[in-house]
């Protein structure tokens, strides 16, 4: 293996138990966005088009589906004989061998990954969030600055900014105090959990959190606070772009209504920063007559009969003849049979919602049909309530 | 079917393609709202789980090349996979192939060094969604020397090059015309053979070197006529369609509108594989309507699309109508403009407010990065 400048390391292990029901069988990265991406084409995706060509993806919870959608890494350009998209689940070696115990214990664990590239720097991703970031841009300031650690932050009204873990620094962006949720916000940069280490110190920094038994081995709670007390130069990134965070519910469904927006505030049409996907291979969608699309997006291997406005479907989803969609999500292979009513909803891969069936509300919390859940005709769903296709 | 190798040969006649096949090959001709006509053909084998397939390629296939590249959509970049078989100037070859025959014999080396027993023949006009294998065991159970493929409702347009066989009640072959002004015979030719390969590149290597070139008339229906070889057939009953010429292609493109057509064409178990655009999927605003049409993923519907076909990353700005129409990738249909019965290919544009209305008998054809 040839010597690679910066290696990525993505964080997928996390169970994503906010998004509920849809994330029962499947982990966070693979939860499906905009009609034909998962939410791990973005940092992939970002990968590939930022010059990076090393990416780990740690792998924990219900790691199959993830696993075979990112295959052998070829939608992303990232099946390489040197370099290339690797899938790092936790591993026994002898006596030892553990599940990962924190962000940080994750890439301990695959220190042995990184150290074969011989990198000079380490990239370090989660895989819940919608963004289209540069990440040379980001390396390039980190190596201006001549830092050990760069974090990515997010200028966040001021008023949400106790939401977040929040970075004070100085006027040169170097960082004095790292504050998780603070009430009273000195500062307006939030982490993107998106950090450049250099190697070398983040190597000894993790060795040595790991002989720590109080240690909840975590990049935010243990790491960042060890650098700072250690005087380590921490620096700041500003990224001012379109991100949103896909931990919930209502902001998956929100991230997707975004892109109806005139104009987009994520432009999916840039040939210049292409998302790519593993593509399902469908003939283009079908309008039948008497059908009606507005402000929709809809996406290859869709047969529309009956009526979608302000949502977004998926690929292979059938919606029949007077089935109305409003303020919808629907996903991959879904049918919408004659006469159901969907609104402020999201349906589930696969899901079947029969003839006459309601699912959702005009107002309130989004309703959630589960993957493959079967709504029978005339069944109601009311607003917030989730449908998993196990207890059914 | 492991034990089969598969050949395509795209340097068929076009000329009643007229303005479509001018910069590219047939095989190359975009089709279907996303897809190249090729891709069916080379669907259809990797469907048979065929592993090593050679496309014989004849003029303009540099976008030919382009879409295939390593033939990973398809399965194929594997240790034989897909080789492009470009032609070639050596002695014995002008490097223009005068036919199937030619340009088998030009390849024979691709064949003698292929290790498959049996190998499929295809032509790159012809479309189709198929698993060859059932045709390939008939092929083997009856002994045959050549299995010809034909459907009796595939229609030609291409009257000189139509052929036609019957077929007796044990499948073989009792006679075969070839452009007849009135076909006596049902079965259409759909242009796919099965055969050994030893023995195909045999009856190719001694065909040459007697000096004949038409593997069609000089091989098969010889054969046929003094009983050399056991010709057999098989009946494809699906569907099919022949691309010959602009109304057919008009006409097959307009008959995805209808729903057994897709389902017949495009059935889950046997996806038709393609290059691969990463597109968002197609965006219709507030004003955007279409109807009885396919729409292809990058699109952005502003106007009014009917009975059309729409490929990927077209635009369809306000107030635009789009009436029974293809509208290959990334055209754009300005603000107020109309089309009717047109074909527009790849990148052009009618600029605002134009109008082209075709009568339905005679679409017209847009070139490429025309601007109207």
């Amino acid at each position: 293996m040839r010597k690679k400048q910066c290696v990525a390391m993505l964080l997928a292990g996390g169970q994503g138990s906010r998004l509920g029901i849809l994330t029962k069988n499947v982990a966070k990265p693979a939860v499906p966005y905009g009609g034909k991406y998962r939410i791990i084409d973005f940092p992939l995706s970002n990968c590939t088009n930022s010059g990076i060509d090393v990416v780990g993806v740690l792998t924990q919870y219900r790691p199959l589906e993830l696993n075979a959608y990112i295959g052998s890494g070829s939608p992303w350009d990232l099946d390489l004989s040197n370099g290339g998209v690797y899938v790092l689940p936790p591993y026994h070696s002898g006596k030892t061998g553990e599940w990962y115990k924190g962000t940080a214990n994750a890439i301990y664990q695959n220190i042995p990954f990184i150290a074969q590239w011989d990198p000079e720097y380490v990239l370090v991703l989660s895989g819940d969030h919608i963004y289209k970031m540069d990440y040379n841009a980001m390396l390039q300031s980190h190596i201006a600055n001549g830092a050990d650690l760069t974090i990515a932050v997010r200028e966040v009204p001021w008023a949400e900014a106790p939401r977040f873990g929040i970075l004070n620094t100085d006027e040169h962006n170097q960082i004095t105090e790292f504050e998780e949720k603070p009430k009273h916000p000195k500062s307006n940069k939030a982490s993107m959990g998106v950090y450049i280490f250099t190697w070398s110190k983040m190597r000894k920094y993790l060795e040595q959190d790991e002989l720590n038994p109080n240690s909840e081995n975590d990049f935010g709670k243990n790491i960042i606070p060890d650098m700072l007390a250690d005087n380590q130069k921490l620096f700041t990134y500003t990224f001012d772009g379109y991100w949103k965070d896909v931990g919930t519910i209502e902001s998956l469904w929100e991230a997707n209504m975004d892109l109806l927006e005139m104009p987009m505030p994520i432009d999916l049409y840039d040939a210049r920063w292409r998302i790519y996907a593993r593509n399902p291979g469908m003939p283009p969608h079908y309008v039948a007559e008497g059908a009606k699309v507005v402000n929709s997006l809809i996406t290859e291997g869709c047969e529309v009969r009956g009526v979608v406005n302000h949502s977004v479907l998926f690929a292979g989803v059938t919606v029949e003849t007077g089935a109305e969609i409003t303020d919808a999500v629907i996903m991959p292979g879904a049918v919408i049979e004659r006469g159901a009513v969907v609104r402020r909803a999201i349906v589930g891969e696969n899901a079947h919602i029969c003839a006459g069936a309601v699912v959702g509300e005009e107002t309130g919390l989004i309703a959630v049909v589960g993957p493959k859940a079967e709504i029978a005709s005339g069944d109601k769903v009311a607003a917030g309530v989730q449908i998993d296709a196990d207890a059914q | 079917m492991k034990d089969v190798m598969g050949l395509i040969f795209t340097g068929e006649n076009d000329i009643h393609l007229g303005e479509l096949t001018s910069l590219r090959a047939v095989a190359a001709l975009p089709i279907a709202g996303r897809y190249r006509v090729i891709d069916f053909q080379l669907s259809s084998m990797v469907h048979t789980g065929i592993k090593n397939v050679g496309v014989i390629t004849q003029k303009n296939y540099q976008s030919l090349m382009d879409h295939i590249g390593s033939g990973r959509e398809w399965d194929l970049h594997g240790k034989q996979g897909l080789t492009i078989l470009p032609p070639f100037l050596t002695r014995e070859n002008m490097g223009v192939y005068a036919g199937l025959l030619d340009a088998l014999n030009s390849n024979r080396n691709f064949l003698r060094l292929s290790t498959q027993e049996y190998i499929v023949v295809t032509n790159s006009h012809t479309v189709y969604n198929a698993d060859f294998s059932e045709a390939i065991q008939q092929h083997i159970d009856t002994g045959a020397d050549i299995t010809l493929v034909y459907s009796k409702s595939l229609k030609s347009t291409d009257t000189e090059n139509a052929t036609y066989i019957s077929v007796d009640e044990n499948k073989t072959v009792t006679g075969m015309e070839i452009g007849p002004m009135v076909p006596t015979r049902e079965g259409a030719f759909m242009k796919i053979y099965i055969a050994k390969r030893e023995l195909l590149r045999q009856l190719v290597e001694q065909a040459a070197a007697n000096g004949l070139h038409d593997f069609d008339r000089d091989i098969v229906q010889r054969a046929i006529n003094d009983g050399t070889l056991k010709i057999c057939g098989y009946e494809y009953t699906d569907l099919a369609a022949q691309i010959d010429s602009i109304q057919s292609y008009f006409n097959f493109n307009m008959s995805l509108q209808n729903d057994e057509v897709r389902r017949q064409l495009f059935p889950a178990e046997r996806p038709v594989y393609t290059k691969v655009r990463d597109d968002m999927p197609a965006r219709y605003n507030n004003e955007g309507k279409s109807s009885n049409s396919l729409v292809g993923n990058g699109c952005i519907i502003e106007g009014t699309v009917i009975n059309s076909v729409l490929f990927r990353g077209v635009k369809v700005a306000k107030g635009a109508v789009v009436k029974n129409s293809i509208v290959m990738q990334d055209a754009q249909i300005q603000e107020g403009a109309e089309i009717d019965h047109c074909i527009l290919d790849k990148q052009s544009v009618i600029r605002r407010n134009g109008r082209l209305i075709a009568p339905a008998a005679y679409p017209i054809v847009i070139a490429k990065n025309v601007v109207i």
